[in-house]
């Protein structure tokens, strides 16, 4: 009989040690209100195939003061900032003919061959002014870009290096998504003394380049 | 990148990755050329699957299911999903990315000595405060012209003004070329050493404005070192 008590406290006992923490738990749980896995946002960043650069041999004339109009090669690069402003990069050279005095006369010429090369390096900044649209019958809708261009450069002629202003003008064409066709007006502004007295030359470019971007 | 690549249709440009999204706004334009000006000739609606083709500045161009080709606004791409509904992390420059840059490229025209002069920089910067830079420029005097490489450590205090003010010190070698009008002398080489400071406002989008004063010494071979201030001002992009 004593046994039989003891095995029923005994029982009563272990159950509500076990019990007892068991709705401790519970209690606790049901304080728990906000649920803490709130979810991530994903973000992806996919590496698409960017062009914003331009680059391309051009070709035309550049009318020197006091000199002839003679053949102009170069090349031209760009980086586009972004829709409506570009930098832009020239290299280019061309050769100086007889002066109009050194023909007329007919005396020793004044300068030797070497000097007349005419080459020039610039930075300018681009303005895609106006931008637009060219039709090909109904076929073919392309892009186009009336723009200007601003900066400055380095001209080595006469045996001398000049600090040149460039204003421009130019037409761009997108052929398709990756060839473009430009053609260009423009003026190269310099202080040269080779006759003498200091005096601002225009330097009138015209030409014209296929630039492929990238 | 895979989701991308399982959701690319099976005719388009299969050696090369196809990004894809998908429209989650009620609507997105679609314009005809990249730039803000063009007609928007189609609307793709919501649940729209296109597909990423190219960038070209702030413009995405885009070809839906039927094959429609357009071009779209990165900003608007950047509210769109990929194929496991995670948003496109695509936005175009604004002044918190100037914040952030790491590179920064432009060029600068200004007074050397009474001289006119030009150059051309590149920066990296490798914390938010401190860059470095290579800058190559040339300047052309009466009497000389010179052309002039120098490398820097710039340092920005506070990153996060629009109007941010720098301070650099850096070293380079410089050449000198006497006018062929003077008498013949020889081109020299020497070192430089330089100090300056400078303000960069961020103007829009990529571009900024650049302000800096800088202090040469110009280590010569003769009893006195040549001691020139140059100002310039510049447009400078970054990226």
């Amino acid at each position: 009989m004593e046994n039989r008590h003891k095995r029923v406290f005994l029982a009563a006992a272990v159950c509500s040690a076990l019990t007892a923490p068991i709705h401790a738990e519970e209690q606790r749980e049901s304080w728990q209100i906000l649920d803490p896995g709130i979810e991530r946002q994903e973000f992806s960043s996919p590496a698409i195939n960017r062009d914003d650069f331009e680059i391309g041999p051009y070709i035309g004339m550049l009318s020197i003061q006091d000199f002839n109009s003679d053949v102009l090669y170069g090349m031209r690069a760009a980086w586009h900032i972004n829709e409506d402003f570009f930098f832009e990069g020239n290299y280019g050279s061309s050769q100086a003919d007889l002066t109009s005095y050194e023909k007329l006369s007919g005396g020793a010429p004044l300068f030797d061959d070497s000097e007349r090369d005419y080459t020039f390096y610039d930075l300018n900044l681009g303005w895609n002014a106006l931008p637009g649209e060219i039709f090909i019958l109904d076929v073919y809708a392309l892009k186009s870009d009336f723009y200007f261009v601003g900066g400055a450069g380095s001209t080595d002629f006469l045996g001398d290096n000049f600090f040149t202003l460039i204003v421009g003008a130019g037409f761009r064409m997108l052929l398709n998504d990756w060839i473009s066709w430009r053609f260009d007006v423009r003026d190269h502004i310099f202080d040269r003394d080779a006759f003498g007295n200091n005096e601002t030359t225009n330097n009138i470019e015209l030409s014209t380049g296929v630039t492929f971007l990238f | 990148m895979m989701y991308s690549l399982a959701l690319a249709s099976a005719g388009a440009a299969a050696q090369d990755t196809v990004f894809s999204a998908t429209v989650v706004e009620p609507y997105l334009d679609m314009r005809t050329q990249p730039g803000r000006g063009y007609p928007v000739f189609y609307v793709a609606e919501r649940g729209e699957h296109l597909e990423l083709l190219r960038q070209r500045t702030d413009w995405i161009k885009v070809r839906n299911a039927r094959g429609i080709e357009g071009w779209v606004h990165v900003d608007d791409i950047g509210k769109t999903v990929d194929g496991s509904g995670a948003t496109l992390a695509l936005k175009g420059p604004d002044f918190d990315s100037f914040t952030r840059r790491n590179w920064e490229f432009g060029f600068m025209v200004g007074d050397y000595d009474s001289t006119d002069t030009l150059g051309a920089y590149l920066g990296w910067h490798f914390t938010r405060n401190l860059s470095v830079e290579l800058e190559a420029s040339e300047n052309f005097g009466d009497y000389s012209d010179g052309r002039m490489i120098t490398a820097s450590l710039v340092h920005q205090m506070f990153p996060q003004w629009r109007y941010s003010p720098f301070l650099t010190i850096g070293g380079g070698v410089r050449q000198t070329n006497p006018r062929s009008t003077l008498v013949s002398t020889q081109d020299r080489t020497d070192n430089t050493a330089d100090v300056g400071a400078g303000l960069r406002i961020h103007l829009t989008r990529r571009l900024l404005l650049r302000l800096q004063y800088k202090y040469y010494v110009v280590m010569t071979d003769r009893d006195d070192d040549e001691e020139v201030n140059e100002w310039k001002i510049g447009i400078s992009a970054f990226f």
